[in-house]
């Protein structure tokens, strides 16, 4: 039993896995983008750009997985509905053919956005803690910006911003345990099922083990990144 | 003819004018300090001529071409800015050294960033890099620092860090180097390492401008100087002028208060 358990939760925590990876190679790259956005002089977009931010970060990640998982369907429905009702309309067309994502690419959007959103203040935060100095001594030696950017300030934005970063991503992969909220296959719906097949509860408290090797590793991983940067100070 | 000619410069931050109409111009090879209390306008003069604030009004002439023209938006390409940028050496008061970098990468990243864009950068990668090196080498063994090529900016003293950022002004050949208050963030006992190593670039015939509260230096290195009070040049002359015979009662009392401090130490 042990080792049927062992390997189905294995199994669960592939699609963990899959979601954590996910999440990090959208999300990290959007977020900086989303960070530029947020510093941007040009207004509109900047406030745009907190506006979002804020409803991300001030909503919880499970009712953004629900609203994206069941929205559109309801907004379809809805639509449909209208339109038997004698509403016509290229808005409320197109409205009716919206459908139910698939549970697991709802999920990835969902972890998608909400990550960028809180990576991208992570970024921003280390960005304008560079001092003003590091763009002026760019700036006389003749490199133009995007050069005082990728020469310069991102290195040292990335040493600042690695414990934080660190932080934010051992979250992340507790979080991915969510995506059971849409009935996605991950590794605590795989415990989960036992209680119901088996009448088991052990398996669920066993994936603690799991995450707990899982979080271990990568909190050595960041350690090492932040051993290899020490050899400057900014 | 002279190298710089600066016109009619003013600058407000808000509501506060800190420049209120500064003239003046320098020759080839002439060393101009400027001195005056603090908020007098020095600093941002100087940044004013290297592009770091872009004054309201205005004219700066280098070498006989306007480079800057508070009228006229000068809309350069990146090239072209790059190569009126680096006619102006700035050397900073907090040093301002890439800290990832280390002391002779610190020289070196500028002129490898402008040689990649040299058209036969590609054919004679080898040739210009290591010409490159030779002279960044170079500067630094000037600077007395000829043993921490490597060295890393948070391993080297704040005196060391000031010659290493002097060195990267250097590397890219200026006509003219701007010092803004290169000494201030330094400890006395430094100060003079510092003071000899600007000194030695001023003996190579280099123009350049110092701001600074060092007037024992400034009396020594300059051909002119320059007293600065409340936005306007209040007085200029040589040394011999502004420090044993001021004629403006303020440059007085700022000389007088420098003395005197000396001597009740």
């Amino acid at each position: 039993m042990f080792t049927e358990v062992t390997l189905k939760l294995l199994e669960g925590f592939g699609t963990t896995l899959e979601i954590f990876v996910l999440t990090l190679v959208f999300a990290l790259p959007l977020g900086l983008i989303i960070s530029f956005g947020s510093m941007s002089k040009f207004w509109p977009l900047k406030w745009l750009t907190k506006g979002i931010v804020w409803i991300i970060r001030g909503t919880p990640l499970m009712l953004q997985l629900i609203v994206i998982f069941y929205g559109p369907g309801l907004v379809g429905t809805w639509a449909t509905a209208q339109i038997a009702n004698g509403a016509s309309g290229f808005l409320i067309e197109w409205l009716a053919t919206w459908q139910v994502f698939d549970r697991f690419f709802a999920v990835m959007l969902a972890f998608i956005i909400n990550y960028s959103c809180y990576f991208s203040e992570i970024y921003r935060g280390g960005i304008e803690s560079i001092s003003k100095g590091q763009y002026e001594a760019g700036q006389v030696l003749g490199m133009p910006k995007a050069q005082v950017f990728f020469r310069v300030v991102l290195l040292q934005v990335v040493k600042r911003i690695v414990p934080p970063m660190s932080n934010e991503i051992i979250t992340l992969v507790k979080d991915t345990s969510l995506a059971r909220i849409v009935m996605v296959y991950e590794i605590i719906w795989a415990a989960q099922k036992f209680i119901k097949s088996d009448g088991l509860l052990w398996p669920l408290f066993y994936t603690a083990v799991y995450y707990l090797i899982f979080c271990g590793a990568l909190t050595l991983l960041f350690g090492w990144i932040e051993k290899k940067m020490d050899y400057f100070k900014s | 003819m002279a190298i710089l000619e600066v016109k009619g410069i003013y600058k407000k931050f808000g509501k506060t004018e800190v420049l209120r109409g500064i003239d003046f111009s320098m020759e080839e090879g002439e060393v101009l300090s400027i001195i005056g209390s603090s908020g007098s306008g020095k600093t941002t003069l100087l940044r004013s001529i290297s592009f770091l604030e872009t004054a309201d009004e205005g004219t700066v002439t280098l070498d006989g071409e306007v480079v800057f023209d508070a009228k006229s938006v000068f809309k350069r390409n990146k090239k072209e800015q790059r190569e009126v940028q680096s006619k102006f050496g700035f050397v900073f008061q907090q040093f301002n050294l890439f800290p990832q970098y280390t002391a002779l990468e610190n020289v070196m990243l500028a002129p490898k960033l402008l040689a990649k864009e040299r058209e036969d950068y590609k054919k004679n990668k080898k040739e210009i890099l290591a010409e490159i090196e030779a002279h960044a080498k170079a500067l630094l063994d000037r600077a007395g620092l000829s043993d921490k090529y490597s060295n890393y900016p948070c391993e080297l003293s704040g005196g060391q860090q000031q010659r290493v950022a002097i060195c990267r002004a250097l590397a890219l050949n200026p006509k003219i180097m701007l010092f803004d208050e290169p000494t201030s963030a330094l400890d006395p006992e430094i100060t003079n390492e510092v003071l000899k190593v600007i000194k030695s670039v001023a003996d190579l015939g280099m123009t350049m401008i110092i701001v600074t509260h060092e007037m024992n230096f400034a009396k020594n290195i300059s051909d002119k100087i320059i007293f600065m009070d409340e936005g306007v040049i209040a007085e200029e002359g040589t040394p011999q002028q502004i420090f044993t015979n001021p004629q403006n009662p303020r440059t007085k009392e700022f000389i007088t208060s420098f003395s005197q401090q000396t001597e009740d130490l």
